[in-house]
């Protein structure tokens, strides 16, 4: 970390992705092949679903709503989406899908959240004050029952806590010893937190959240300043890693899923979508326009998956 | 009410959406949807109770349709189990802004949200909406423990998390068998269930394509099952496929022959979502008076599901339709 220099290349290459881009594609190399991994909604998904489609082709990838081992050709408004059931090794239900992670059959997870403490313990449902976010959902039961669980999201101050509000999710509860062990809870924590300003660890001794892996173009002065935002002496990791820049492959994959734009493009309002019903074509052409861009994209991908 | 109707011994269960939430749904009932977040869930129920206008309902579902923030928002529930809504969008976007606009002003009633935060000042008489805060699985355990007839379900969810500590419905104990701690969930007090299906007889056999969700419990959980058909088949067509009869004619009271009735949102080999109408709804609903306005023309201003469909327009639905077909067709 000492003689570490950032380039005008660098910098370039920090413009060039948005933050999705710096989240997901560095999360999807989290998830390894092989592994039967659980999405989330959202980004989280498509964390998972550039794994599959770049160097996980093995994955099975599965969807709370009860869809297992589909392709993910294209992305998910919500897990139970019409597209999860396309190409899928197995379409059952819920509650099958939260019995056969209790029983410990999924190895890995992916899930965002709102507030995290120095021991991985993670609230999504309420925020102080007077803040509802969207709940646990599957999240509770996942980050209780699921081997491992990787979160995502956007790196903002706000969601390193000395206590979270509300906890929904279980991380290693008060970080002592077999903590998660004593209060019955069967999967193995979280392991990782990825954000577009680095990937936060837990140390497997005494489960404090460190920061372990930094993009190219993040120099000290940037690690002080994130060390510093969060509310516990955060420690660096000695070996600190430097994380590849999003690839090629990466980027397609992201591009192939997400024919609307709806991930690409992070404000909603910015969005083509949105923009045809500000532009008020509320009307057919609209409607066509989107539609045919889909199947398109459905068309190639089928071509690429199979 | 008058007298009771044996609903599950009739022979043929057909009829009509208006006929089947009135004669199911009254003041106080508790009711789910089928399906799960936003897909196979039977949206036109949560149009057609605001029509009808019944009070004082509960609603329970795992992850939570944008659809009942409209009755929300009219003030007909009162009670809300829920596990998750879609609630923080993307871009600042509020997903189900009448619950955030019973936070934040206490309009059309407070709110209790899962005992750990209400509408602050409140000072009108309404009572508050409940608001109870569980995981998925532990809501499917409801429906699970439900449709099996017994008061709880063991589950490993959730412990050392705030979500027991604030739910006291959700017992703690030692299981008794090997002294390891275990929660338990209580069954569900349902009434009634909406499942939509892509198929159904006229007997009320409930056949689905795609995830099944948490329907199979749902259907045995409730006291009343009203299937929404997106097809009526023949009993020979059951025939050929008998692994996809998720609800079997014993269960359920009635048959509603009814097209797109989860639109604005998809249905597995049938149509796909309708983003412009959810949007619309979205961006309109960030304001209580342009809400009302949405309201009146989307759904007051549409006597029936057909309705609603014809205002979104036909040509656009035969596209939705083809969309879908591109992922997958139902099988004859």
């Amino acid at each position: 970390m000492a003689d570490r220099k950032v380039t005008p290349e660098m910098m370039a290459e920090k413009e060039k992705w948005n933050q999705i881009y710096k989240v997901c594609c560095v999360a999807s190399r989290e998830f390894k092949d092989r592994n039967c991994v659980f999405g989330g909604v959202g980004i989280s998904f498509l964390a998972v679903a550039i794994a599959k489609q770049v160097h996980a082709p093995n994955m099975i990838l599965v969807a709370e709503a009860g869809y297992v081992g589909f392709t993910g050709v294209t992305s998910m408004g919500s897990p139970a989406d019409n597209a999860g059931g396309f190409m899928a090794m197995c379409h059952q239900g819920l509650f099958d899908m939260f019995r056969d992670q209790q029983a410990g059959f999924m190895d890995q997870a992916c899930l965002g959240l709102a507030q995290i403490d120095k021991f991985g313990n993670v609230g999504v449902s309420y925020v102080n004050p007077l803040i509802r976010m969207n709940g646990s959902g599957g999240g509770g039961d996942i980050s209780s029952s699921a081997k491992s669980v990787t979160y995502v999201g956007e790196y903002n101050p706000r969601q390193f806590q000395a206590k979270v509000d509300y906890i929904t999710n279980p991380g290693f509860l008060d970080g002592s010893k077999n903590a998660r062990q004593k209060a019955g809870l069967v999967g193995e924590g979280p392991s990782a937190f990825v954000t577009d300003r680095g990937i936060f660890r837990f140390d497997p001794e005494t489960h404090e959240m460190y920061l372990s892996d930094v993009f190219p173009w993040q120099d000290d002065k940037e690690i002080a300043e994130i060390v510093d935002a969060a509310p516990w002496d955060m420690k660096v990791a000695k070996d600190l890693k430097i994380i590849a820049p999003p690839s090629e492959d990466e980027a397609n994959a992201v591009a192939m899923m997400d024919p609307l734009q709806g991930y690409r493009i992070t404000q909603f309002m910015e969005r083509p979508s949105a923009k045809y019903i500000l532009m008020g074509r509320h009307d057919l052409i609209a409607y066509n326009y989107n539609a045919i861009l889909v199947e398109e994209s459905l068309r190639n991908n089928m071509k690429v998956m199979i | 009410m008058a007298e009771e109707v044996d609903h599950k011994h009739k022979l043929y269960k057909l009829m009509s959406e208006q006929e089947a939430v009135s004669t199911f749904v009254h003041d106080g009932t508790s009711f789910t949807v089928g399906g799960f977040l936003i897909n196979r869930e039977s949206d036109c129920v949560f149009r057609e109770i605001a029509r009808q206008g019944q009070k004082d309902l509960k609603f329970i579902e795992e992850s939570a349709s944008p659809g009942v923030d409209m009755l929300i928002g009219t003030g007909q529930v009162v009670k809300f189990d829920t596990a998750y809504i879609m609630h923080r969008q993307v871009g600042g976007i509020v997903g189900m802004p009448n619950i955030e606009r019973c936070l934040k002003e206490g309009n059309p009633r407070p709110v209790n949200m899962g005992g750990f935060m209400s509408t602050p000042d409140y000072k009108g008489n309404e009572q508050p909406l409940e608001i109870v805060d569980w995981t998925n699985f532990q809501v499917a355990l409801r429906f699970v423990a439900a449709a099996m007839n017994v008061p709880f379900m063991p589950n490993r969810s959730s412990f050392g998390t705030d979500v027991p500590k604030y739910n006291k419905q959700i017992k703690f104990m030692k299981d008794p068998y090997t002294d390891q701690p275990i929660h338990l969930i209580p069954r569900c007090d349902l009434d009634v269930a909406f499942i939509t299906v892509q198929k159904a007889d006229r007997r009320g056999n409930g056949q689905v394509w795609g995830y099944e969700g948490c329907d199979v419990w749902k259907a045995r959980a409730a006291k009343h099952v009203v299937l929404f058909a997106e097809k009526i088949v023949s009993t020979e067509e059951i025939y050929r496929h008998p692994a996809h009869t998720i609800i079997p004619a014993y269960c359920t009271d009635a048959v509603v022959y009814l097209p797109f009735s989860s639109l604005p949102f998809p249905v597995y080999g049938c149509h796909s979502s309708d983003g412009f109408i959810t949007m619309d709804m979205l961006l309109s609903s960030q304001t209580r008076d342009s809400w009302k306005m949405w309201m009146d023309n989307w759904v007051f201003g549409c006597k029936n599901n057909a309705e609603f469909c014809g205002k979104i327009g036909w040509e656009v639905l035969e596209r939705s339709v083809k969309s879908a077909h591109v992922l997958a067709t139902i099988p004859d």
